[in-house]
């Protein structure tokens, strides 16, 4: 990664060279050599005792009711233990999800009675092997009265859909547009994305008592989880620990606790051993719902300079039957370019599917395919540069609400990525580059997310050998939370970050809220900063004023730097040294950055394991946001329609990056994942029962390496105060927004074909 | 109709008598039988790689392979790659320069796809990498990473 | 998986007479029948397993042909350099297919009699008809999602593609399939679905494939497989063709040429027409694709899948272009 904009302040990672502190240098992993031997833990490799298997059996029809489960051929399968369904298995309390979705009644069991989509559970089969139970799970029998189903929202029956309370509106935009001397108006169509992290759910229940749950799942949200728990079983908060020290991918996917997690909790219970209930990969696409399909219209009006006069946006996306997921279409159109008279509303159309759920950049993603083609399209049509015209309605504050950025660095960004891709060279005319049968393309696209924020807390532990300890329920799914919180603790106490360790991804450690919206990283630095300078005045305080202290009354102050602490001129002593003077084993600090205000418990708990206590910026004076833009390449072969992207330069602006190297991982992933979905990714629905027809690993397409071209970054931000405290903006999911329309733009200059629907197969360009 | 037989395995140069019915998996044999979890599951129906591991050298899915038909092969797998003393292989220490992987889920089977893919001389160019590591799917996206980790120790064991 | 027991063959006449019991079933590298157990397509109640059999994994490449062992691997095929060099085509198909760690397993014998990927074959709890899979039961392809099906070769009791590179290549390179009992050609070997969609190869039951031999031709010397597809790799093919062709001494005549197409049939899809308009022309781009046109007659669109019939004369006339140095 080429990190531009050369500036020198403390531990500042635009500065191209070495940060004075350990945050913001490129360090390597923490948790890299776990990985690499084999020897990270991921959830269902704990052992445990006694361990029994469990394998859930999902529906085959789309909708329906069921009118019998005869579990009688599986109970008599070799080495079965329990074969539960609805007429068998435990009665929970019911708990809203992520959503707020609650299902009906005050009970709750995951096995249905009424079937509302293709693969949901019916039974589940725990035996003593792995082998027994995906055996005898084959023998158990459903017996269905089938209900009309309604697979996808092109089914005609699906209607219009039923409007969300997601209106934004300014000026007017009808007039607006009825007057605009340019109007484009298309609709754009992206189709169900699934996460498909390479671990597959899955969990292992183990009732500790009666009353103790403890459950090793992979979980971007440990707290959360541990509160579905809780709420289901009946059980304080504190009963269920949920332990999940790696993730093996999410991006959205393993935030809360899904039905099959209860189905292992209840089978424990019931048979007071530990069970593993590892979902298939078949399995997992209707386990967890992924990204919904989505249909947006745009109408842009415009000057012929290509002022932009109005935007009028109308987006839908696909429901489940029984509970409302948004994907919040508006959320990018809104505030990327400087427009008066706008309007954008979105509606849900339920259909016999999974629930959705958040899937990297939920909204924003799809919302920005859509404006950024739509910008593509208002470009050829005005015979301007997609960049130039970009720049003419850059916003000098965020459209909607008015207020500054805090920092929004696109105009750098188009500067750094057009250079370095070369866009000068480019020949506007479609179809007039190519080599040999090959048609060669160059778009681009912007992106943005939001930085969201909410409280974090950390503990800090300096030990007697001088060794530094940091702890929280926080999770590293692969983001480098480890890493980055060694560092920001080596920052702050000013020790090497090599004698810093993190241990995370407990619920019984300090709390922290979800992985989720990028928001982690910035507040769980800001969490481990606060308190690491807590536990740093403290050790000073002692120092100075502890009667054993060798540098007791040495002076006013003591400075703390590379694991020595010292008076400001004159020699120090280890912490070591100081901790064996005082006698002390251990200094232990835990902070928070709750808002000042007294709370109870309940409260702080609420904080901690709801989504209420996301900050969503309301109350913030700034608008806060991150920004990318992206410059690609592409060769269509002439023949074929085949579609390789061969060249991605980026350029983004994330704010402050706590470690390049890992943020930049972040980077390049997210554009890995953008080529999916523009090319590859489709959740293939049959239309005659909703059953996901490529629900694996090889119909469900994911980019392999060969498909994965050189690919360039630079990063353009600037530690961003106004954002969050230590400078740093959303990262994780930034750069997936933007490279689905880049390459769709490549391949409209590639072959003059405007592909408005996802993935852009062969087939669409023959 | 078959039951529990015992099976004879040689794992990392270390013999591994188990009882397993035949229809067990070599991933699973490890993984559940043996508790050796560094190779990993990620589909169970050979379209992932993560279970990647070598027998008599060359490497295979060990989710598409019956563990009894692996008597009398030697098996390797990653906690298996290092040196006697511990020193990580050029391979696995290329990944963490390199930052070849996030979640570290696929990384296990990457590694040992990268070790047989320069053994077998398949790290000549990135093109090549990149189509001979084409069946290790790791989704958090880390490719280009990878590349470079697999030039590098190609580089560094030439 | 339901259980099964597990032997080892130790010789051929072992092996056959313990593949003739109902239920028996013939385990080489696993990839097609593990994975198809797992789906409960496969259920055997015995797995034979040929891979230790002695001397059935040899490549011999000789002046009048070559003989390719069941047992060799994908990979062994791939890296051979006398396959490489007098039947580019075989060896392109197989480095095209699957990934690395697939080719080390999979043996060429298994590879000719992998199963079709179709979807609704491959899920017996989701969808209970699928003529291939339990005759009489119906075709659940038909009237649903059939981007990956077949234009060529269908009936109405099956449209499923026949999945494999390898065999397309072997195809045009007019190989012959040898097995305990007798030698096949291949253009005998494969059977169309018509009424009998599961009954895919000429083989009875019991009958073990030992070798494919290839005779060595200056067309099969010049010989090159192209496959077209989504993803870049690890990915079957929506299209592909094997060519192999021999010009006049003038460089330009085509005095003979072989065609065959994957991808988009029941079968490996020779294409007859397409060689019959081309003996005796002249190479020239024009020509060649005027003649690819015919490599579809007779196709049938089930809608999802109309694009190959556009796309199967495209993929033919670059594979002839790029047999005949014309890139
Ligand atoms: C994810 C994935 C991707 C793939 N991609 C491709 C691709 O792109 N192109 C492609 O061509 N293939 C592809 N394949 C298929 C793969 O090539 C085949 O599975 C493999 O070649 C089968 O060989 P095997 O030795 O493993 O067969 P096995 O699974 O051992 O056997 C297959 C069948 O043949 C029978 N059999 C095996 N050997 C003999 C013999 N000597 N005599 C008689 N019967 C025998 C068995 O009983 C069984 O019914 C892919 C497979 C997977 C899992
Ligand atoms: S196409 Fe053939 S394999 Fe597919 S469902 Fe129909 S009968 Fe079965
Ligand atoms: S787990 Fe074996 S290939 Fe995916
Ligand atoms: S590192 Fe997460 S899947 Fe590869």
């Amino acid at each position: 990664m080429t990190l531009i904009e050369p500036r020198v302040k403390h531990g500042d990672a635009s500065d191209g060279t070495t940060p004075s502190g350990p945050l913001g240098r490129e360090i390597v992993r923490t948790d890299g050599p776990l990985k690499v031997q084999g020897a990270a833990t991921y959830a269902l490799e704990h052992q445990l005792e006694g361990l029994l298997h469990c394998v859930i059996v999902q529906s085959t029809v789309g909708a329906g009711r069921i009118v019998a489960v005869d579990r009688s051929a599986a109970e008599a399968s070799p080495g079965v233990r329990l074969v539960l369904d609805a007429g068998y298995s435990l009665m929970l309390r019911s708990q809203p999800d992520f959503f707020g979705n609650k299902p009906e009644g005050d009970d709750y069991t995951p096995f249905a009675t009424d079937i509302h989509h293709n693969g949901e559970i019916v039974a589940a089969v725990v035996a003593d092997t792995l082998e027994q139970a995906q055996a005898a799970a084959q023998r158990v029998r459903v017996e269905v009265e089938f209900g009309p189903v309604i697979a996808t929202h092109d089914d005609p029956r699906a209607g219009h859909g039923n409007p969300v309370p997601l209106d934004k509106d300014w000026g007017d935009p009808d007039g607006a547009l009825a007057e605009a001397p340019v109007v484009l108006k298309a609709t754009y169509e992206t189709p169900r994305e699934y996460n498909v992290p390479i671990e597959p759910h899955g969990l292992i229940a183990h009732w500790e008592a009666d009353d103790r749950l403890t459950i090793y799942e992979p979980s971007q949200w440990v707290d959360g989880m541990a509160n579905h728990y809780a709420t289901w079983f009946g059980l304080p908060f504190e009963n269920v620990r949920v332990v999940s020290p790696f993730v093996g991918g999410g991006f959205g996917s393993k935030g809360q606790a899904l039905p099959h997690s209860a189905v292992a909790a209840i089978a424990a219970r019931m048979l007071r051993r530990p069970v593993k209930l590892a979902v298939s990969r078949p399995q997992t696409f209707t386990a967890y719902g992924g990204r919904p399909a989505t249909r947006q219209r745009l109408k842009l009006g415009a000057t012929e300079e290509g002022q932009l006069l109005a935007i009028d946006h109308d987006g839908s996306n696909e429901t489940a039957a029984n509970a409302a997921f948004i994907e919040t279409l508006g959320i990018v159109t809104s505030m990327m370019y400087a427009v008066p008279n706008f309007r954008s509303r979105q509606r849900i159309v339920p259909v016999n599917t999974v629930t959705p759920g958040a899937f990297r950049a939920p909204g924003k993603n799809p919302s920005a395919f859509a404006l950024e083609c739509a910008m593509d399209e208002l470009a050829v049509e005005l015979g301007l540069d997609p960049v130039e015209l970009r720049l003419r309605n850059e916003p000098d504050v965020d459209p909607e609400t008015g207020k500054p950025w805090s920092s929004r660095r696109l105009r750098e960004a188009y500067a750094a990525g057009a250079d370095a891709f070369g866009w000068t060279q480019r020949n506007p005319v479609p179809r007039s580059m190519r080599e040999g049968r090959q048609l060669i393309g160059w778009g681009m696209a912007c992106g943005t997310h939001p930085v969201y924020s909410s409280p974090g807390e950390a503990m800090v532990r300096i030990l007697a050998d001088g060794s530094v300890e940091v702890l929280s329920s926080a999770i590293d799914m692969g983001t480098g939370t480890y890493t980055i919180l060694a560092q920001t603790a080596a920052d702050a106490l000013g020790v090497p970050v090599e004698q810093v360790t993190t241990k995370l991804g407990d619920s019984r450690l300090p709390r922290a809220p979800v992985a989720g919206g990028s928001q982690l990283a910035n507040l769980m630095t800001a969490a481990v900063h606060t308190t690491a300078l807590a536990a740093r005045e403290e050790l000073i305080a002692l120092g100075l004023t502890d009667p054993n202290s060798p540098l007791r009354d040495r002076a006013n102050t003591l400075i703390i730097a590379d694991g020595r602490i010292a008076p400001p001129s004159g020699e120090g002593i280890s912490i070591a040294e100081l901790m064996a003077a005082i006698g002390r084993d251990v200094l232990e600090v835990t902070r928070d950055t709750l808002p000042r205000k007294e709370r109870s418990s309940a409260e702080r708990l609420k904080f901690f394991t709801t989504l209420g206590g996301m900050e969503r910026g309301t109350s913030i004076p700034k608008s806060r946001h991150s920004f990318c833009t992206h410059f690609v390449e592409v060769r269509v072969d002439e023949d074929f329609g085949t579609i390789r992207v061969s060249r991605v330069v980026s350029a983004l602006d994330a704010g402050r990056l706590y470690n390049p190297k890992l943020a930049d991982s972040q980077f390049k992933g997210g554009i890995v994942m953008g080529i999916g979905m523009a090319l590859l990714e489709e959740g293939i629905t049959d239309p005659r029962n909703g059953r996901i027809l490529s629900a694996n690993l090889a119909d469900y397409r994911i980019p392999t390496n060969a498909d994965i071209p050189h690919i360039e970054t630079i990063s353009v931000g600037i530690p961003d105060y106004d954002a969050t405290l230590l400078g740093g903006k959303a990262v994780g999911e930034l750069a997936i927004v933007g490279v689905a329309p880049a390459i769709a733009n490549a391949v409209f200059h590639a072959t003059g074909k405007r592909i408005r629907r996802l993935p852009i197969t062969l087939e669409s360009l023959m | 109709m078959a039951s529990v037989r015992p099976v004879k395995l040689d794992i990392n140069g270390k013999e591994k008598t188990l009882s397993l019915e035949p229809r067990v998996t070599l991933l699973d044999a490890l993984r559940e039988h043996l508790h050796m979890t560094g190779t990993k599951k990620g589909c169970d129906q050979g379209q992932c790689g993560a279970c990647t591991v070598h027998v008599d050298g060359q490497r295979v899915l060990a989710c598409l392979t019956l563990a009894v038909q692996s008597e009398g092969s030697a098996i390797t797998t990653i906690e298996g790659l290092a040196g006697p003393d511990g020193t990580p292989h050029p391979v696995q220490q290329a990944f963490i320069e390199e930052d070849a992987f996030q979640c570290g889920y696929c990384t296990p089977g990457q590694i040992m796809s990268a070790v047989a893919c320069i053994r077998e001389g398949r790290a000549g160019s990135d093109d090549e990498i990149r189509e001979f590591m084409a069946g290790n799917l790791c989704r958090c996206g880390a490719y280009p990473n990878i590349v470079s980790a697999v030039r590098k120790a190609a580089e560094a064991t030439a | 998986m339901m259980n099964f027991d597990y032997s080892r063959a130790t010789s051929l006449e072992e092996a056959a007479t313990l593949a003739r019991h109902p239920g028996a079933m013939l385990l080489a590298g696993g990839t097609t029948l593990l994975d198809l157990a797992k789906c409960e397509v496969a259920r055997p109640e015995r797995v034979i397993d040929l891979t230790r059999l002695p001397g059935l994994n040899t490549i011999t490449v000789g002046e009048s042909g070559a003989t390719i062992g069941a047992l060799a691997t994908m990979s062994r095929v791939a890296d051979d350099h006398g396959i490489q060099r007098r039947y580019p085509a075989i060896a392109e198909s197989l480095l095209l297919a699957a990934s690395a760690q697939l080719r080390n397993m999979a043996t060429i014998g298994g590879n000719l009699l992998q199963r079709t990927r179709c979807p609704y074959f491959r899920d017996p709890a989701g969808y209970p008809a699928c003529n291939k899979r339990d005759p009489g039961t119906g075709c659940s392809a038909i009237g649903g999602i059939t981007r990956d099906h077949a234009v060529l070769g269908t009936s109405d009791h099956c449209i499923a593609v026949y999945p494999g590179d390898l065999a397309v290549a072997l195809s045009a390179l007019g190989a012959t399939i040898q097995t305990n009992l007798r030698a096949i050609e291949i253009e005998a070997f494969f059977l169309m679905p018509g009424a009998t969609p599961e009954r895919e190869t000429v083989l009875e039951r019991g009958e073990i494939i030992t070798a494919i031999a290839v005779p060595a031709t200056p067309l099969a010397a010049n010989s090159t497989y192209l496959k077209v597809r989504d993803r870049q790799s690890y990915e079957f093919a929506a299209a592909s063709a094997a060519v192999g062709l021999e010009l006049d001494s003038d460089g330009v005549t085509i005095r003979d040429i072989r065609v065959a197409l994957g991808g988009i049939a029941t079968k490996p899809w020779r294409a007859i027409a397409v060689e019959d308009a081309l003996r005796g022309r002249r190479l020239d781009e024009g020509t060649v694709r005027e003649a690819s046109r015919t490599a579809v007659d007779g196709a049938k669109s089930h809608g999802g899948n109309a694009y190959k019939i556009e796309l199967a004369p495209c993929v033919v006339a670059r594979a002839i272009l790029k047999a005949g140095g014309i890139q």
